[in-house]
């Protein structure tokens, strides 16, 4: 056996984790991906510290928190410097074979860095979030069954749970129990219509035959399709593995980049909002050669910032110390005890301009500019009390929420003094595709 | 904060049945390629894609 282990880090997109039966969801969404679980660890609070995909993915392969690397925004003025570490380009320097079957070098150019080989079905679609999980396999089994010897570093990135949610024939009928997903009396997404996102699915993907899907559970229903649909990729991906003999020593690490809201918070099938259905991603590890503890749950906070210098000390690399992740490998290995962060700050500046500081009890929201829903500049909630996050006790318990607030000040201007920055990256961006939208508008 | 082991065999799973709605009741989306080039302009106009 080959002394480094190959790596599979499989991102899927907007897939959110209680939507997944190992994660409690109650609908059979998930079989395969919840076997991959037992056979394997499930980290169970592991936070996005960047949403959506652009900062959240720089995350993961940086290693670094957005304030760090730059990055906050879809379609933000910032571009990660060469300065920044990036896991495959480490990888690639430690004599792995290195491939990426995904589509974000196209959307921003950093993503491409490190990776021998690059490849992107997606190229056949008009839309490159339409590129589905059997094109992607396909291609990516291919390059495992002719990848040169020695080890190797895949990324696979689904999109499949991302919008449009158009899952294929043999899905139709599950999940839904609704009776009529087009009736023209329903208008709980009518709201929906008024955001640009809303009014896309609107006028594309939500059409059928019988007229306009207008019942939200049905639309749920397609998302939880789609997740199934994902599922018998993963299983298949796997299986490719095995036969390959190449699963022992091979570290499969499924992840999201975000979650997804359904109707969540009025934010309805999109990810943003710094809400733990967003927020709150799934993370599972396999890796049976490296003796993982296997069917564990860690319940400790971890960040997806984690994620490369974990992979990095797997792989008996050394890990830049401009990473500020932490490596949790041993924790998985059950020779160190579970332990985390006490808290997480995170932020998003696409739909809106916000920072969210979460502990074990409670989640503070900051918004530096109004959001387009009208909510209030700040939210409190106590997540034991109140998971859905649906009752802000901002105004009943200010002390609380002063205080929160002061922490995740004082934090984001100590780590802008230590970088050298002058700028609240959040202020500078603001939240960039609502402005565009707003400026399409007027 | 602890790691629990969990107490299923994952080799004795049995992938579930999921259940089914009348297809008469389910109208299933189809995304065309014209779909996909008005999704793809509208997010290029929000900046998404360069």
């Amino acid at each position: 056996m080959q002394e480094k282990p190959n790596i599979v880090l499989i991102s899927v997109d907007s897939l959110r984790a209680n939507h997944l039966g190992c994660y409690q969801y109650p609908l059979p969404t998930s079989p395969h991906i919840d076997k991959l679980a037992c056979q394997g660890v499930l980290c169970e609070n592991m936070f996005a510290p960047g949403i959506p995909t652009q900062p959240s993915h720089t995350t993961i392969f940086t290693g670094q928190h957005p304030v760090t690397h730059g990055v906050v925004a879809h379609g933000g003025k910032a571009r990660l410097t060469r300065g920044s570490p990036f896991l495959p380009e480490i990888l690639f320097e430690e004599g792995y074979t290195t491939c990426a079957v995904d589509t974000l070098f196209r959307e921003r150019i950093w993503f491409g860095r490190g990776y021998e080989y690059i490849i992107d079905p997606s190229l056949r679609h008009m839309f490159y979030a339409s590129v589905t999980q059997e094109e992607l396999n396909d291609r990516a089994i291919h390059w495992i069954k002719t990848v040169p010897k020695g080890p190797f570093f895949l990324f696979i990135h689904y999109w499949d749970v991302h919008y449009p949610y158009v899952p294929p024939e043999r899905m139709r009928g599950l999940f839904y129990d609704g009776n009529n997903p087009t009736d023209p009396n329903n208008h709980e997404l009518d709201e929906w219509w008024q955001h640009p996102i809303g009014a896309m699915a609107r006028d594309t993907w939500l059409r059928s035959s019988d007229g306009l899907i207008r019942d939200p559970k049905y639309v749920t229903a397609l998302y939880d399709r789609e997740i199934r649909y994902l599922d018998e990729g993963i299983a298949a991906l796997e299986a490719a593995l095995e036969q390959q003999g190449m699963a022992e020593n091979t570290i499969v690490w499924l992840l999201a980049d975000h979650g997804e809201s359904m109707t969540d918070h009025r934010i309805c099938y999109d990810h943003y909002g710094l809400y733990d259905c967003t927020v709150r991603v799934p993370t599972i590890v396999r890796w049976p050669a490296g003796k993982l503890r296997a069917g564990s749950r860690l319940a400790p906070f971890r960040q997806l910032l984690d994620v490369a210098p974990t992979l990095l000390e797997a792989t008996g690399s050394l890990i830049p110390e401009e990473m500020e992740g932490r490596s949790f490998l041993q924790q998985m290995q059950g020779q160190e005890e579970p332990s985390g962060y006490d808290r997480v700050i995170g932020l998003e500046s696409t739909w809106q301009a916000k920072y969210y500081l979460r502990n074990s009890r409670y989640k503070f929201i900051l918004a530096r500019q109004p959001d387009m829903l009208g909510n209030p500049d700040r939210e409190l909630y106590d997540l034991a009390a109140d998971p859905g996050e649906d009752h802000n006790l901002a105004a009943e318990q200010p002390r609380l929420a002063a205080g929160m607030e002061a922490e995740l000040e004082a934090w984001l201007a100590e780590k802008l003094q230590a970088l050298g920055k002058t700028h609240d990256p959040v202020k500078e961006e603001g939240a960039v595709a609502e402005s565009i939208w707003a400026g399409h508008r007027s | 904060m602890e790691q629990k082991p969990r107490k299923e065999a994952s080799e004795d799973m049995v992938v579930p049945k999921p259940p089914e709605t009348p297809p008469s009741q389910d109208p299933a989306p189809v995304m065309r390629p014209e779909d996909e080039a008005v999704v793809a302009e509208r997010l290029r106009e929000l900046g998404y894609i360069e």
